[in-house]
């Protein structure tokens, strides 16, 4: 595993870096709680990059560091399914925004408003089903993202796809790679709060109780970050299983400390936090929480009896 | 158990029975304003308000015990939350009233909390000055026999649909903060004040912030007396920190028996997590209400922080471990307001009322003793 970025993953993260700056709307930080963003999805499908796992020379580590670097936006897009599941899939480039769901046809999905495609894990196989839009009923749920599900589902209508396993891992890849994204970016936004911010006299970020607990924030962040990079590189079920399970664990203590040193202000639409804080949320429900991830981790490495 | 207490309980237990509104209760704006005086109206009208409170200012004179009793005899029913419009008037405002207030103050303002006529607000935290409370700049100048206010508080739930204010100013700029403040009971509607909701991560508006321009308040709604407003508003912190919470913590400790009963058997690892919870919960009541019942006799002490820190962090771990129960997807299903509300509202518990650094320094220094550490 090579630590450092290669030429052409520098050169592919600047131009994404040039693409996201297009997009930098300071109203968008401070004043709703649904940040969906067509037009960026749109941007990063124009641009290439959403498919930049199916090029040559490039692959899984790749999407994962545009899906962890896209995380960091204060928009919501889709882009781990598309970046990091499509590309193993049986389906057409460009069939996109993916939404993912494991198990009852008719749950509640991320991003299953706005998708085209619906992925559902299926147990022993997946199923693929391309989503009416009109159908879809909206679930409001606070939490940022487009939450949607499906009255009636006739499976008929949908594809098999054998190789569940395989978007298994690379579901578990793309939410520890979008985690760390999130996390990245609330931790900076927190970092200049308690900076410039006074209290008794001193900025707030000198208090020991709050270095210590920032200090922590951030190995959670950064181990974050290299595991769901690991998972990616090696694109094994241990190691999604293990960097998935670890962002999961760390999201609620996470969220609690950035929030703490915040303060009021944190709480409010008026601070970005929030916009880190509900994502962060949702992925630590999905793919059953951080203890699926555990038991799945111990089924990898010690057979089904574990 | 003595009899007269259980039967009081038995009371307790069918008037709520017979008059618990059905149904969520509307929690902000004008709406939940007349949800929460419609609703306070009713319990003393059926001599359930001011339980604790002193007769002659309208409350009926039991021990704190009985107050307990209704606190969980309330959670039981399902009442609505007491978390709303009405708790810095039963909680903070009475309180301080009560111990502090003149006699005129006490017969105005007491009876009028208590019937449901009259919503408060406070006016502590300021931008520059939240924890670190004694940076108020709020400035109050004795004009005549007014105080003329000028400046701006933040944080003020419910400020939007309050009549009135527990406002702390500094009134003099020299002096050090147990001289410097004046705690004065501001009327929302005086000329000069405008109020600001602020839109939150939780959903509904709660908090505002309010500004006031040459704001005047006749001296006479000074409480505790001009410059000695630092020892007042530590006896309304006290209380926050001891008392003012029991009715959350045990509606909280019924939310967790709730869960417990909700988990399906399968779920081992959230069936381990609620009974730790079920065990700390225990705890914090057991604490709390030892520094209840000692509040009958003085305002609580430091140990009171304990309560208030063990509460705040308990309740963000109910709430958290709610929403892995039930499932983001019944985020606005489920809870007081909603389980995604309730799950992000419980982030402020430990910064709301002094955060649970302030309270681990209070602990560290007035209850164990230790040495005082940079500030």
């Amino acid at each position: 595993m090579n630590f450092s970025l290669t030429d052409d993953q520098s050169s592919v993260l600047s131009g994404l870096d040039q693409l996201l700056g297009q997009f930098d709307e300071p109203g968008v930080r401070h004043a709703v709680t649904h940040v969906y963003s067509a037009a960026l999805a749109e941007a990063l499908a124009q641009a290439g990059f959403l498919d930049v796992a199916r090029e040559a020379g490039f692959g899984a580590l790749d999407a994962a560091l545009l899906v962890e670097r896209v995380a960091r936006e204060p928009h919501v897009v889709e882009a781990g399914a598309s970046a990091l599941i499509a590309p193993i899939l049986p389906i057409d480039a460009g069939v996109r925004p993916i939404a993912l769901l494991s198990g009852d046809l008719t749950g509640v999905a991320r991003f299953l408003p706005v998708a085209s495609l619906l992925v559902v894990d299926r147990g022993d196989h997946a199923l693929l089903l391309p989503v009416d839009r009109d159908k879809v009923e909206p679930v409001e749920t606070l939490l940022a993202y487009p939450y949607g599900k499906l009255a009636e589902v006739d499976p008929a209508l949908g594809t098999r796809f054998e190789d569940v396993k395989a978007i298994r891992r690379r579901w578990r890849v793309a939410l520890a790679a979008e985690a760390a994204g999130c996390m990245a970016a609330a931790l900076a936004a927190v970092i200049e709060h308690v900076t410039a911010r006074f209290a008794f006299g001193r900025p707030l970020g000198s208090l020991q109780a709050i270095h210590h607990r920032l200090a922590m924030a951030s190995e959670t962040a950064e181990s974050t970050r290299w595991l769901a990079l690991r998972a990616a590189w090696s694109d094994d079920p241990a190691d999604a299983a293990v960097a998935a399970g670890f962002a999961q664990s760390r999201i609620a203590q996470f969220t609690y400390d950035l929030h703490q040193f915040s303060g009021a202000m944190g709480l409010t639409l008026e601070f970005p936090l929030h916009l880190w804080t509900y994502r962060l949320r949702a992925l630590a429900s999905e793919l059953g929480g951080a203890s699926q991830q555990a038991r799945e981790l111990a089924k990898t490495v010690w057979g089904e009896a574990a | 158990m003595r009899e007269d207490i259980a039967a009081f309980r038995q009371q307790a237990r069918d008037w709520l029975g017979a008059n618990v509104p059905a149904g969520r209760a509307p929690y902000d704006g004008a709406e939940g304003r007349a949800f929460a005086l419609a609703w306070q109206k009713r319990q003393a009208e059926g001599g359930w308000a001011g339980i604790a409170w002193p007769r002659e200012v309208g409350g009926r004179g039991l021990s704190v015990l009985e107050q307990i009793v209704w606190y969980e005899e309330y959670a039981r029913a399902g009442a609505p939350s007491s978390l709303n419009a009405l708790f810095v008037g039963l909680n903070h405002a009475g309180p301080t009233l009560i111990a502090c207030g003149t006699p005129e103050q006490k017969a105005f303002h007491l009876p009028r909390i208590l019937k449901g006529q009259s919503i408060w607000c406070q006016g502590f935290s300021e931008p520059g000055a939240g924890s670190d409370l004694a940076a108020i700049r709020t400035r109050g100048r004795v004009e005549g026999d007014h105080l003329v206010i000028d400046g701006q508080k933040t944080w003020s739930s419910f400020a939007d649909v309050a009549d009135w204010q527990e406002l702390l100013v500094r009134t003099d700029p020299h002096a050090r903060p147990a001289q410097a403040f004046t705690w004065v009971i501001c009327p929302m509607d005086t000329p000069g004040i405008t109020v600001r909701p602020i839109k939150t991560m939780a959903g509904p508006y709660k908090y505002c912030e309010v500004f006031y321009d040459a704001v005047r308040i006749p001296l006479s709604h000074v409480v505790g007396g001009l410059n000695r407003g630092w020892p007042t508003a530590m006896s309304t912190l006290a209380y926050e920190r001891g008392t003012a919470s029991l009715g959350l913590l045990i509606a909280l400790t019924m939310q967790v028996d709730a869960m417990l009963g909700d988990c399906p058997r399968s779920r081992a690892l959230m069936l381990a997590r609620l009974a730790q919870l079920s065990a700390e919960g225990a705890a914090i009541q057991a604490m709390a209400y030892r520094v209840a019942l000692d509040s009958e006799q003085a305002v609580p002490d430091a140990s009171a922080s304990l309560v208030r820190l063990a509460f705040a962090e308990f309740g963000k771990k109910v709430q958290a471990a709610a929403i892995d129960l039930y499932g983001v997807q019944s985020a606005k299903a489920r809870g007081a307001h909603g389980l995604g509300h309730d799950y992000l509202d419980a982030f402020s518990e430990t910064i709301a009322g002094g955060t649970a650094e302030i309270q681990r320094n209070i602990i560290g220094e007035r209850v164990l003793g230790l040495p005082k550490g940079p500030r």
